[in-house]
């Protein structure tokens, strides 16, 4: 079977503005894919591509196996997509939302459309506008899974959901997926992505960053040492280390992300007789802000 | 196989030929009916005084006094004639006025509106090509000047209880003329919103043209350095020749029909290349 998602040096620009630049997916059946970076940087600019709302610069792009800018239709008929900033229609309820959006789906069955109304507590007899981002979004969920579709294209899904609801909600990813069916999910929170994806792709400035296993990523990410020490130390000492960066220093503790192997630290450390040490699990946040951080460049996290 | 077997074959059936038009017709229906309404009553208004002026010959000789001052108002010929009547109140200006001004705002609206509002996407993303997206919004503008201009008809139609007797055929004609001239402004309108992505600029853009056309047709008649240029006014072409008066040709309604059609073609031309949001 093909890919659900497969980009090719994907590129749009908008005028001399940075939409997205060789931007490489791949997205497997079946897979949880999430679609980390910060705001800006290009997620929802690469999802309007896949769904064929934009028109690519240049490159390709495959979902479902065909072209969405030829095969719009095909595709968009196996997709469910919830917007980012999703804006309904002000003045129509959340019901006259449902029942439009089925009826131009030609939906043979609302059963499991009103099982997700249900399971969301979603709000349906107020005029949309007077709901809160949150009412909001819930109906925006429902529209994306109501006809069960082969991918969930989902921008940013959870903004506004209180945690019990984004507890809900990725279960019903985790349903989806156990379905067979495929999630690509953007966020800008890594913590909403490393619970339910499998991998994920980080995009920083326009271009993909990196692609990997969230436990390859996790495997690989900087962990982080605290030393104290009895006087002040100067946190110099480290800089000569490789893959190690300071962090914090206060009150005679330095605190440290490092990565690779923790001999030539503790070598270092030994040096300064620290009274106290605590080391702290690989931290798949430490490794998403070097990605975000802007004194990274490109060339660098990508290596 | 078409793209709609494909769609269908695979699982997912395509968005039915009308159910974007029923959606924007909903979401428009409080302006569309309170236009219609307005223009209802004003044109009864306009009807039932007509008897209390039909005598008054000073009124003709206000036109006479100052026929391009007239012409700005669209009052050509005479006044207390039932077709000088109507056309002074209601065919030359109100109506036509109020047809462009409807369908430019929802030209405006429906793509470029709608997209900076960001409720356009969820729409887009359903299974419905580009074309038949354009293609429904433009049904949903006709549709939608619809009722204005039948319940204008109707209440001219009235104007037999009070001495103001016009030919059916002439009305119906008249009526049309200007529908088409509303559509004609409605997807200009429209293709500057898919061009530009802009609301304001389309409904700039287009009330300006609009504008300029309602001017060059109504002091064509009596400013002669402006008289050439009647045949590029879409007004001249629905109200220049008096169509309530029996006086549309072939040449004003081929123009009236091959705008409309034309400026479709444009706006799903430039709706394949458009980015939505």
């Amino acid at each position: 079977m093909t890919d659900a998602v497969a980009t090719s040096k994907l590129t749009k620009t908008f005028g001399r503005r940075r939409g997205v630049i060789d931007v490489d997916l791949r997205v497997g059946r079946g897979e949880v894919f999430g679609f980390l970076g910060p705001n800006g940087a290009g997620k929802s600019t690469t999802i309007r591509l896949m769904l064929g709302l934009y028109q690519p610069t240049s490159g390709d792009v495959a979902v479902l196996g065909r072209n969405p800018l030829v095969d719009g239709v095909a595709v968009r008929a196996r997709l469910g997509y919830l917007p980012g900033e999703l804006a309904l229609f002000p003045r129509l309820t959340g019901r006259e939302h449902l029942d439009w959006f089925s009826r131009a789906r030609a939906m043979r069955s609302t059963k499991y459309r009103d099982e997700l109304v249900e399971r969301f507590a979603v709000e349906l007899d107020r005029p949309v506008r007077a709901l809160s981002k949150g009412n909001r979004q819930k109906i925006g969920i429902v529209l994306a899974f109501m006809h069960r579709p082969e991918l969930l294209v989902l921008d940013e899904p959870t903004s506004g959901l209180d945690p019990l609801l984004q507890d809900e909600f990725a279960r019903l990813l985790r349903e989806t997926a156990a379905d067979g069916r495929t999630v690509f999910l953007s966020s800008h929170e890594l913590d909403e992505v490393q619970r339910i994806a499998d991998r994920v792709a980080i995009i920083k400035e326009g271009r993909i960053v990196v692609t990997d296993g969230v436990e390859e990523l996790r495997r690989s990410a900087p962990r982080t040492v605290e030393f104290a020490f009895a006087r002040d130390v100067d946190p110099a000492a480290f800089s000569g280390i490789d893959g190690v960066r300071l962090i914090e220093n206060v009150d005679h503790r330095i605190r440290l992300a490092f990565s690779g192997a923790i001999a030539p630290l503790l070598r270092v450390a030994a040096e300064l007789e620290p009274v106290d040490m605590t080391a702290r699990a690989a931290d798949l946040e430490e490794l998403f802000l070097t990605y975000y951080r802007d004194d990274v460049t490109t060339a660098e996290v990508a290596r | 196989m078409t793209t709609d077997t494909v769609a269908r074959s695979a699982g997912g059936a395509a968005v039915g030929a009308l159910d974007v038009t029923r959606l924007d017709l909903r979401l428009r229906r409080r302006a569309t009916l309170g236009y219609a309404v307005g223009l209802a009553l004003y044109t009864l208004a306009v009807v039932a005084i007509y008897p209390s002026f039909k005598g008054d010959s000073s009124l003709d000789k206000l036109v006479q006094s100052d026929p391009t001052m007239m012409a700005a108002f669209g009052v050509t010929g005479s006044l207390t004639s039932p077709v000088g009547w109507l056309n002074a109140n209601i065919f030359n200006n109100f109506l036509p006025v109020v047809a462009v001004i409807v369908a430019i705002g929802y030209g405006a609206w429906c793509v470029a509106g709608q997209d900076e509002a960001g409720a356009l996407a969820p729409v887009a993303a359903l299974p419905l090509t580009r074309r038949s997206l354009v293609a429904q919004k433009g049904v949903a503008l006709a549709a939608q000047l619809l009722p204005t201009m039948a319940l204008t008809l109707c209440c001219v139609l009235l104007g037999r209880f009070f001495q103001l007797d016009v030919g059916v055929g002439e009305l119906v004609t008249a009526t049309c003329s200007i529908w088409l001239l509303g559509l004609g402004f409605g997807l200009l309108a429209l293709v500057v919103g898919v061009r530009t992505g802009s609301r304001g600029l389309a409904i700039g853009v287009s009330s300006a043209v609009a504008a300029a056309a309602y001017l060059i047709s109504s002091f064509a008649s009596t400013i002669s350095w402006i008289r050439p240029a009647r045949f590029g006014s879409p007004f001249y072409w629905a109200v220049g020749a008096d169509p309530l008066g029996g006086g549309l040709g072939a040449g004003d309604l081929a123009a009236l029909v091959g705008l409309p059609l034309v400026l479709l073609a444009a706006a799903v031309v430039a709706m394949r290349q458009a980015d939505l949001h």
